[in-house]
């Protein structure tokens, strides 16, 4: 298999104004076949602008989208080999849940067997069996949610498209079904792209992570990379929580300088030795987190 | 024990409340039901049992005046105006066109607004926003004037065959025809079916009809599976309010309509004031009632349904 055929999406030089405002501005991004990869930044960074134009909503200013090796940038999203988890599900109320599932296989004509057979075997992958004859307003949001991946799987589709797809979850159901999720796209071997604010999800669900920030990607790497080896002070701020200091580091110590060093929390360990380059900090704040503490200290 | 005791005095104190508020709200709700009660229901109340022959009482005026009244004669009713007013060759000609104007009439009015409302979701735009505040004209305009205006200008010699003829097109006259009628009904029930069909199209949530295409619809199959679906409600309240206002109008066919056939809201009239035959006019009104209620049964149903569909039944 060449490389070419293992790209399962690839965007190239992608630019869309808004408004008058520069959303995307020439946005690189190349997915893998089968992988995961999250669009991760804050709200206005464009990740979702970035994923309607995969999806066929916007047309790009600039810039090609490639969908597994087909050029689909000016192609509507009828006929894009690509299907959307929606954020609020876009469920059709009027439909029962068999046939929300069943719609893109009905419009597209495929035989009532074929149909019946397919919207069975997604809505046993997703555990609704049981809801297929019930109607979205009858079910939980959990059930809604499994519904609208399964709409999107039925289709069989070249890329998974999920856009902010558990932020209208409590949070324990958010940690089971973006373990589901996470299971069904290895299952399934799909190539997937989910957009997301939540660091905790995009670090936990992909394969790799795309940081955005006012349009471009900062870093795009995996997730312990993103997490221990930021590419900017922008990405060691928006992963996880960071001490800063201005100084240089060498040899495991901190001195006087004039770049910036991070320090994630978990690797200040306490030192009772006053040990060399040990700095001597009083607690100042303990804030309780369940399974660990969170330890603010003041250094002298 | 004590808490006991203590529940159940707060529970009897909070009884006592609810009690007095109910008294309370029943008093406050009763004035318009009087009014309602005594202006609406009692008219209604004493021309249906006239229709069914009670002569006496409060009836007696009317039916002294009145030509052709039946009465009951120690019987328990009779429906021998009913018999009258079916047996009338022109009862039949006045269904027929009731039924015929409501139905093209609604139509059209659905034609029109849903054509509208979908130009306006869909597009959104210049064109659709002047199409909208050209189809709100009429609501400004009074009923009288607009049946005034759409008969000069559809009347003999009016624009309208004044302007075809000058292009060589011989054009018959409209007006005094059933199709003035439909055209008068379609002016005045457009403006009401526009603004609520235009809302219910505005209601439906972009991601719907955006999960449609995604899944591969076209903009025909969006249309049918999910917005007209999704538009069911305001389709059939301005369905049902459009041919029962139709069904029940006098202004436009009196003005518009022709003589005979005509339309039961001008022969309503017409056999109440210059036949002087008030007991054929009260059946003729009770037969377009039970019309109406066919179709407002069919509202009861959509809202029904409407509900099923969203959890609450």
């Amino acid at each position: 298999m060449s490389q070419q055929n293992e790209i399962g999406l690839e965007l190239k030089g992608l630019s869309k104004v808004l408004g008058g405002r520069v959303i995307i501005d020439n946005l690189d991004l190349q997915v893998k076949k089968g992988e995961m990869v999250s669009l991760l930044g804050p709200s206005g960074c464009g990740k979702t602008t970035t994923l309607r134009m995969i999806a066929g909503f916007l047309i790009p200013d600039n810039g090609t989208v490639t969908l597994a090796g087909k050029d689909v940038t000016t192609i509507g999203p009828e006929k894009r080999p690509s299907a959307m988890v929606f954020q609020n599900y876009a469920l059709w109320p009027h439909m029962t849940v068999f046939k929300n599932v069943a719609y893109p296989l009905k419009v597209r004509k495929v035989n009532k067997a074929e149909i019946e057979k397919r919207v069975h075997d997604v809505l046993g992958v997703v555990n609704l069996m049981h809801h297929k004859d019930s109607r979205p307003a009858q079910i939980s949001g959990g059930e809604q949610q499994r519904v609208a991946l399964a709409r999107a799987l039925v289709q069989e589709p070249d890329i998974l498209l999920l856009d902010e797809p558990l932020s209208n979850l409590d949070a324990k159901l958010r940690v089971k079904v973006r373990e589901d999720i996470r299971d069904l796209q290895r299952r399934l071997g799909i190539t997937t792209v989910i957009v997301t604010h939540d660091q905790d999800e995009a670090l936990s669900i992909s394969d790799r992570i795309a940081v955005m920030k006012e349009g471009k990607i900062e870093q795009f790497s995996t997730p312990e990379d993103i997490y221990n080896k930021p590419a900017t002070e922008y990405v060691a701020n928006f992963i996880g929580s960071l001490n800063r200091y201005e100084g240089s580091y060498s040899n495991g110590q901190i001195s006087t300088g004039s770049d910036v060093v991070g320090v994630r929390p978990e690797d200040v360990t306490f030192d009772s030795k006053n040990s060399a380059g040990a700095v001597e900090a009083t607690v100042s704040l303990v804030v309780p987190r369940g399974h660990f503490h969170e330890v603010y200290l003041k250094a002298q | 024990m004590s808490t006991a005791t203590t529940n159940q005095v707060a529970k009897e104190s909070f009884g006592s409340k609810d009690s007095k508020l109910s008294v309370l709200g029943f008093f406050m709700a009763l004035p318009p039901i009087l009014v309602l009660g005594t202006f609406i229901g009692l008219p209604i109340g004493l021309a249906f049992f006239l229709s069914l022959g009670y002569t006496g009482g409060l009836n007696e005026v009317i039916s002294i005046i009145g030509q052709d009244v039946r009465a009951r004669d120690g019987k328990l009713f009779t429906l021998q105006a009913y018999q009258d007013v079916i047996k009338d060759p022109r009862f039949l000609g006045d269904l027929r066109t009731t039924l015929l104007v409501s139905l093209f009439a609604t139509i059209l009015v659905l034609f029109f607004s849903i054509g509208i409302g979908l130009i306006q979701r869909l597009r959104g735009g210049k064109l659709s926003s002047l199409l909208t505040a050209l189809s709100l004209t009429p609501l400004f305009i009074p009923v009288v004037i607009s049946a005034w205006a759409l008969y000069t200008f559809y009347g003999g010699a009016g624009l309208y065959q004044t302007l075809l003829k000058s292009f060589g097109f011989d054009v018959p006259q409209i007006t005094s025809t059933v199709v003035a009628i439909v055209i008068g009904s379609v002016w005045t029930s457009l403006p009401f079916a526009i603004l609520m069909i235009t809302s219910g199209f505005q209601s439906i949530p972009n991601a719907l009809i955006e999960a449609a295409q995604d899944a591969g619809a076209g903009i025909v199959t969006i249309i049918r599976t999910v917005m007209l679906p999704l538009a069911f409600i305001p389709i059939v309240i301005v369905a049902t309010f459009t041919s029962i206002g139709v069904m029940g109008s006098f202004t436009i066919p009196f003005f518009l309509g022709p003589n005979q056939p005509t339309m039961f809201g001008v022969e309503i009239t017409n056999f109440f004031t210059a036949y002087n035959r008030p007991q054929q006019s009260i059946v003729m009104a009770f037969i377009v009632f039970l019309a109406a209620s066919g179709i407002a049964v069919m509202y009861i149903w959509a809202n029904f349904r409407s509900a099923k569909e969203s959890g609450r039944v």
